[in-house]
């Protein structure tokens, strides 16, 4: 991997980051275990993997942000996660900032470059 | 199914204990829902081979494992820009100490000058001792601000009362000939300086450190070295101290970057006062006679040509600092003019 290879990885991963947090919070406002989970992101193209997925689950159950509970499901255990009150809360202030930086930078896109207005 | 038992035996044993199973049977009950969705998919069982992809894709154990363990910093971004300047200070200071007492006061009371160089070897050791333990004080803090935040005041200076008028104000623009000057030259510039310092030190007790083999032909010789030596020696030594001293100062205040005019300019005049101690020496003698009343009429003509040489020699070099130290300040008023000029 080339230097600008690698540099673009690490600004690719810490940009996804926060997205990834913020798509997950919102697909839990519907009750899911970790595969099915995977799955309807990955239907809607926004892919992860399992070995971040999982761990990610579990971190935003103990800050508070979702409940889980085990449950049978098909005669196999499952554990299934959905959204906590204060996740919902935290979820609409993170959308909030998500608009208002996606418009900002929508914006900032469209306007003609320096080069090009000169 | 075996090679799905041995990859969770290996996550879980990577696992912290105390949430090992409960880990392990969501991860197992995800990889088997995602092993029975591709089968029916493909409508056969899955072969060993896309089993080991499947495997592969996860990642090895030791990556898995690593992702549930909680975030933890030796020394978090908190912390960290602080932890560095800290750093820097601490062994800066760590290295001025050393220096000062390895190579300024070992000399002045130790008569081994083997004592003097094995303990600059410890330098390095010191060194890495000192980091260690501030490594160590700011891995305790950054522990007990993330275990227990509400225990840890905010620190006062840094985060409460810092004003923005506590700045140091902007560092003078210097002549286009001036570079800036890297930290390590600033570092190596106070290190060869005490170094320098230590071997003038030296030199009364190891009069051969200067002279060579010379020291002991002038010990046999009928010639010794005249009184004013010693002046200018003592005066030299405290040229150089003044200079390591000042460099020292600069590296702690942080304005290294930038050579000082001033400091440059009083080190050349500070430079020139051992020379006049040499040029007014009495009679400008620099060499004198052990015995002058038996070697006077043997050694007296010869005595009297290379006191005569000496002294031209200083007279000469005195000269150069001389006009060396007036063309400075001829550039220095050359350049305050400019600058009065441009910003007119």
């Amino acid at each position: 991997m080339t230097v600008a290879e690698n540099l673009f990885e690490n600004l690719r991963l810490e940009l996804r980051r926060g997205c990834l947090t913020l798509a997950v919070l919102a697909q839990l406002r519907r009750e899911h275990y970790g595969y099915t989970l995977r799955k309807d992101l990955d239907e809607r193209g926004l892919e992860i993997d399992e070995s971040t997925l999982y761990p990610l689950l579990r971190r935003l159950e103990s800050q508070g942000l979702l409940l889980s509970e085990w449950r049978e499901e098909e005669k196999r255990n499952k554990r299934f996660y959905r959204l906590s009150p204060e996740g919902e809360q935290i979820l609409a202030r993170l959308l909030d900032e998500w608009n208002t930086i996606n418009t900002s930078v929508t914006r900032i896109l469209e306007q003609p470059s320096a080069e090009s207005s000169k | 199914m075996e090679l799905l038992d041995r990859y969770l035996q290996a996550v879980k044993k990577l696992l912290p204990r105390r949430r090992q199973d409960d880990i392990i049977a969501e991860l197992r009950a995800n990889m088997e829902s995602q092993i029975e969705d591709k089968e029916s998919e493909l409508g056969r069982p899955l072969t060993e081979g896309e089993f080991e992809d499947l495997l592969r894709r996860m990642g090895p154990p030791v990556v898995v494992a690593s992702r549930y363990q909680p975030q933890q910093y030796l020394i978090g971004p908190t912390f960290f820009p602080i932890y560095t300047y800290v750093m820097r200070i601490a062994l800066l200071w760590a290295f001025i100490v050393c220096i000062i007492v390895f190579a300024v006061v070992l000399p002045l009371t130790t008569k081994e000058p083997g004592n003097v160089a094995g303990s600059l070897f410890n330098i390095p050791g010191i060194l890495i001792q000192t980091a260690g333990w501030i490594t160590l004080v700011f891995a305790a803090i950054e522990f007990a601000s993330t275990r227990y935040p509400q225990m840890c005041p905010p620190i006062e200076g840094i985060t409460t009362k810092w004003h923005p008028q506590s700045l140091p104000p902007l560092e003078k623009n210097t002549s286009p000939g001036c570079k800036q000057r890297s930290f390590a030259q600033a570092v190596a510039e106070v290190f060869f300086g005490a170094l320098f310092l230590a071997w003038l030190l030296l030199i009364p007790r190891y009069p051969f450190v200067i002279l060579g083999p010379g020291a002991f032909y002038l010990q046999a010789s009928p010639f010794a070295l005249a009184p004013v030596w010693w002046t200018f020696f003592w005066c030299a030594v405290g040229f150089n101290s003044l200079q390591v001293a000042w460099k020292c100062v600069d590296l702690a205040r942080g304005t290294w970057r930038f050579p000082n005019r001033l400091q440059q300019t009083a080190f050349k005049i500070f430079g020139l006062v051992p020379m006049i101690v040499l040029l007014t020496a009495r009679d400008h003698m620099y060499v004198i006679l052990k015995n002058p009343d038996a070697d006077q009429l043997r050694y007296g003509q010869s005595l009297d040509q290379t006191n005569n040489g000496i002294h031209y020699g200083v007279a000469v070099l005195c000269t150069i600092l001389v006009l060396q130290v007036a063309f400075d300040l001829w550039k220095w008023a050359r350049d305050g003019y400019r600058l009065r000029e441009e910003a007119r």
